[in-house]
């Protein structure tokens, strides 16, 4: 049942016109407001959104035209910011910047997700001594800022020989450090009712079974939004390889476009903002692709939370 | 389950607690252990004892002026995007049509927003002849230097931040779809207009999280880096010399990683003494749902 | 108080499903009526265009003097009692009560003494200062009504009020209700009550009147006792009254001029009084009785159906029979200590029909043709 008792004005108990005279007008008040809305929610959209539009545009444009028009339609579109931005000013095209980025995320989403899930089924569906204090600390490295860890954790992987290498952006997930997935597992989890579980263990399975038969699927979708997001938050992560990454032929697509800004001539931005473009395409795919695993995800992360 | 034992629930968060030790805890101690030190890579630390500190809170101009900038950037971005992720969200919440379509389009910032990709994006757009001084140009306006005058660049990164509200709005949108229409029909029948239904029933309903986005909001601005690095590179003049910014160049250009130690514990003091003011006032301020136990 | 009219009420969805068609009711002032029917009925969407939370696709609903259709649920004078309570989650029990008054700006003194009087009259004075939460469902529905009497209103609407409730605690709430109702009554304060339930031992035991829905229609409103005795059409035959009467199709014939009605092979006479008033003869007919109104005779009795016995169900005082009679399943209800054995499984049984408590129903038109003339 709608209730859609939000339409009546208020009316005095006077003012009688005939039902249909009124039907009509309170109807138009509606429409009225519902286009107001409309209109706002759409040119705000749009103001939001322009910036995007317009890079995409201007990643086609010749240099002269980007700093000419406020358009974001190329006049005459070309596609030279891409190649020769695909070139750099390396050794290496981005296509070497963009597989190394793949190398950095493919181990670290799958670290992430066997490693989270592994930790929440222990969080949500076991009781052990010290449980209490332990979920304590998952709650406070979620508001922990990371900053007064990040430099002796530099300290400690330069101790054990992994600087330039991707190791320090792999092993911290892989062993469920980053406690917002952990969390959102964890509050999934608890919504999903035990019955199957024990009917598995009925049957004879054991936990690591129970887990990996029945509650791996029955998680799937959280499961999915956690790589998802993971993906997304190393695709931008720029610190981490910043610190970690001096050789140039192990730049992520990240430290590669900050390399381009420093080395290229102010008159090339229609090449940087191409390699932006493309540095946005994997993300904006997986987004689109993916929709309603995101909006779920932090929904329940931040709602139930 | 009978028969387990009370022990199995180690196995599974094993990794964590491993983790947790290796890449936490112990960094944590250790970080707190370097403030008190001269290190420059090179030797062992050095035992300084509180000389780091007095120093910063007392002879460091740069100090001053980054910690300024970073509290004026948090105190700005977080009130401003919280209130327009809550106002969007309410809008949202009537039943519209195209809400999906909305809501896609003002979320998508939010996650290309911290790239630097998009970084590099609005470094050119408030350059001097970009978009933005062409746009207000159509309207009239005189071009503002934005990178050159220290006032403007600030609102340059702060644009960056608010512009990427659509994750709180997204919490905000789920929450009040969750309150029961039900209680709405009540309080209309009780007499309540739509302002008294949005003031006495979906605020105080929401509180939990809207302070779980304050909580979360104010964390993430105080430990910016991206966004100044990339864009304004601190400058002008350190207008855009966010904290985090100011860590890095001490540890990873000067290699003073006691004294940066130091600034990043001063940092944290700072993000838990407001967290902490947060939740000791949530007590006044938010109503919480849940248990029956009171 | 005041007097409650539905006049060709209609709700129709903007998908062009008409759920509501053309309805007519009158509440009388201090009645307490109960709308019951089936799910997909529009009892409920019936209460809520009545609170103003639904909007009215056609016809007029008056309150007292006033036509309401325009109105905003605050201001028609109504009040409603939730099927899930909708208590305010985030206010006190207190506050729950009186945020209506708190709304209009009474001063506080008036608000403190109607709290109260509202909250003597339902026994949760101890519960003032407690949050929804920590109330059981019964001390929490109870607020609801309070919440509901507290504003005095002209109407007060009922949507499933019990449902949610276990069913000792709803029987314990049925009868506080009702007294509810007559001590309001009794002290000059009558109050209009709509109450719509699907359970219909709700609506026998709690209502003056009872109006019965099927489908966005009006079968039949009247007072328990004529529900039952003379329902108008099978719907409500068969709706009102546990276990449900027995309905099968039959022919009626009048050989000799006597009329008799036919299932299968078997015959069975029509009281003389029946008879006359039918307007018919002969032709299909629905054969109605309510298993109270069967006896349970041995094989080959007279004007009796003989048939098999296919269940028992042995209630204590009482013993549900089931009897299949030509393919058809009758259901007798007989007091354990009429029969001077309980019958078995298979056994063969006659089931002789009070003369007097048959009814007959247009096959096509289900309506009740042994009413005419009563």
């Amino acid at each position: 049942m709608t209730a859609s008792f939000d339409l009546n004005p208020h009316r005095l108990l006077e003012k009688k016109e005939p039902a249909t005279a009124m039907e009509i007008k309170l109807r138009r008040r509606s429409r009225i407001s519902s286009a107001i809305r409309y209109g706002v929610l759409l040119v705000f959209g749009l103001i939001m959104l322009y910036p995007l539009i317009w890079l995409i545009g201007a990643s086609f444009k010749t240099n002269a035209e980007i700093f000419a028009s406020p358009s974001f339609w190329p006049s005459e579109p070309t596609l030279s910011g891409y190649i020769k931005g695909w070139q750099t000013s390396t050794p290496y095209t981005f296509g070497r910047f963009f597989w190394n980025t793949f190398l950095i995320i493919t181990p670290k989403v799958i670290g992430t997700a066997i490693s989270c899930t592994l930790v929440a089924y222990g969080f949500a569906r076991f009781e052990f001594p010290g449980k209490r204090i332990l979920f304590a600390t998952v709650i406070a490295t979620l508001l922990l800022p990371n900053v007064v860890t990040r430099i002796p954790q530099y300290l400690l992987f330069r101790d054990i020989g992994w600087l330039d290498s991707f190791l320090p952006l792999w092993v911290p997930s892989a062993v469920a450090g980053d406690a917002f997935f952990v969390f959102m597992l964890i509050q999934f989890l608890r919504a999903i009712p035990r019955d199957m579980e024990e009917a598995a263990r009925v049957d004879g399975a054991n936990t690591l079974q129970t887990l990996v038969y029945i509650v791996v699927p029955m998680l799937a979708p959280a499961i999915i939004s956690v790589c998802l997001f993971q993906f997304m938050w190393t695709m931008n992560d720029f610190l981490g390889p910043l610190i970690y990454i001096s050789s140039v032929d192990k730049y992520p697509v990240s430290l590669a476009l900050k390399l381009s800004i420093d080395t290229t001539e102010a008159f090339d931005w229609n090449q940087i903002l191409a390699m932006s473009v493309l540095a946005l395409a994997p993300s904006l795919t997986v987004f689109f692709l993916a929709q309603k695993y995101f909006i779920e995800g932090i929904s329940t992360g931040g709602v139930k939370g | 389950m009978g028969g387990d034992s009370k022990y199995l629930g180690y196995f599974y968060v094993a990794p964590y607690v491993a983790g947790l030790l290796l890449f936490t805890a112990f960094p944590f101690a250790a970080s707190f252990y370097l403030s008190f030190t001269d290190y420059d890579l090179l030797s062992t630390p050095g035992w300084t004892g509180l000389d780091n500190y007095i120093k910063l809170f007392t002879r460091d101009r740069t100090f001053d002026r980054s910690l300024t900038v970073t509290l004026l950037y948090v105190f700005m971005t977080v009130p401003v995007k919280l209130a327009f992720a809550l106002l969007i969200a309410v809008i949202l919440n009537y039943r519209l049509k195209a809400i999906n379509f909305f809501r896609t389009a003002y979320y998508v910032p939010s996650i290309l927003g911290g790239s630097i990709a998009i970084a590099v994006l609005w470094r050119y757009i408030f350059a001097q002849t970009g978009l933005v001084n062409m746009i207000i140009g159509v309207f009239g306006f005189e071009p503002i230097n934005w990178f050159g005058d220290p006032q403007n660049a600030l609102i340059t990164i702060t644009l960056l931040r608010c512009w990427q509200f659509g994750s709180a709005m997204v919490i905000f949108l789920a929450a009040l779809q969750s309150v029961d229409k039900s209680l709405y029909e009540a309080a209309s029948i009780d007499g309540a207009n739509p302002w008294h239904l949005f003031r006495y029933i979906t605020l105080p309903l929401i509180t939990p999280v809207i302070f779980f986005n304050l909580i979360m909001q104010t964390v993430q601005a105080f430990q910016e880096f991206n966004g100044p690095y990339i864009i304004t590179e601190g400058g002008p003049l350190k207008s855009t010399y966010l904290l985090p910014l100011y860590i890095y160049e001490k540890a990873f250009k000067s290699f003073d990683m006691g004294y940066a130690s130091t600034i990043a514990w001063a940092l944290f003091a700072i993000i838990m003494v407001l967290t902490l003011i947060a939740f000791w006032s949530s007590k006044k301020w938010v109503y919480y749902a849940g248990d029956k136990r009171s | 108080m005041a007097e409650l009219q539905l006049k060709s009420v209609e709700k129709t969805y903007g998908s062009g499903f008409k759920a509501v068609h053309g309805i007519d009711l009158t509440v009388e002032e201090g009645e307490f009526m109960v709308l019951v029917g089936p799910s997909g009925c529009a009892k409920s969407t019936t209460l809520r265009m009545i609170a103003g939370l639904e909007t009215i696709t056609g016809g007029e609903i008056r309150i007292g003097e006033r036509v309401v259709n325009d109105l905003v649920p605050g201001k028609r004078g109504i009040a409603m009692v939730f099927q899930n309570y909708a208590l305010y989650p985030h206010m006190k029990v207190r506050n729950n009560l009186s945020f209506g008054l708190r709304l209009k700006g009474r001063p506080r003194p008036e608000i403190d003494g109607a709290t109260q009087d509202v909250s003597k009259v339902l026994e949760i004075e101890e519960l003032l200062e407690r949050l929804p939460k920590q109330l059981s469902g019964g001390q929490a529905q109870r607020v609801a009504v309070g919440r509901a009497l507290i504003k005095h209103p002209e109407v007060f609407l009922f949507d499933e009020p019990l449902s949610n409730l276990d069913a000792k605690l709803r029987a314990s709430m049925r009868v506080r209700i009702t007294d509810l109702h007559k001590r309001l009554k009794a002290e000059g304060r009558p109050a209009t009550v709509v109450y719509v339930t699907h359970d219909q031992v709700e609506a026998m035991t709690m209502g003056d009147r009872i109006c019965v829905m099927r489908e966005g229609h009006i079968m039949q409103v009247a007072d328990p006792v004529t529900l039952y005795e003379r329902p108008a059409n099978a719907f409500v035959a068969g709706f009102i009254g546990m276990p449900e009467m027995n309905l099968v199709d039959a022919i009626l014939t009048t050989p000799d001029g006597v009329p008799h009605l036919t299932l299968g092979d078997q015959t069975v006479k029509v009281p003389e009084g029946l008879g006359e008033r039918l307007g018919i003869t002969e032709g299909p007919v629905k054969f109605g009785i309510r298993p109270q109104h069967l006896d349970v005779c041995p094989p080959d009795t007279e004007n009796a159906l003989s048939g098999t016995v296919t269940t028992v169900e042995f209630l204590g005082h009482e013993i549900n029979l089931h009897v299949g009679v030509n393919g058809e399943s009758f259901v007798a209800v007989v007091a354990s200590d009429r029969l001077s054995a309980i019958p078995t499984r298979g056994e063969t049984v006659a089931l002789k029909p009070h003369g007097n408590r048959i009814h007959l129903f247009d096959r096509h038109s289900e309506e009740n043709i042994s009413l005419a003339g009563l």
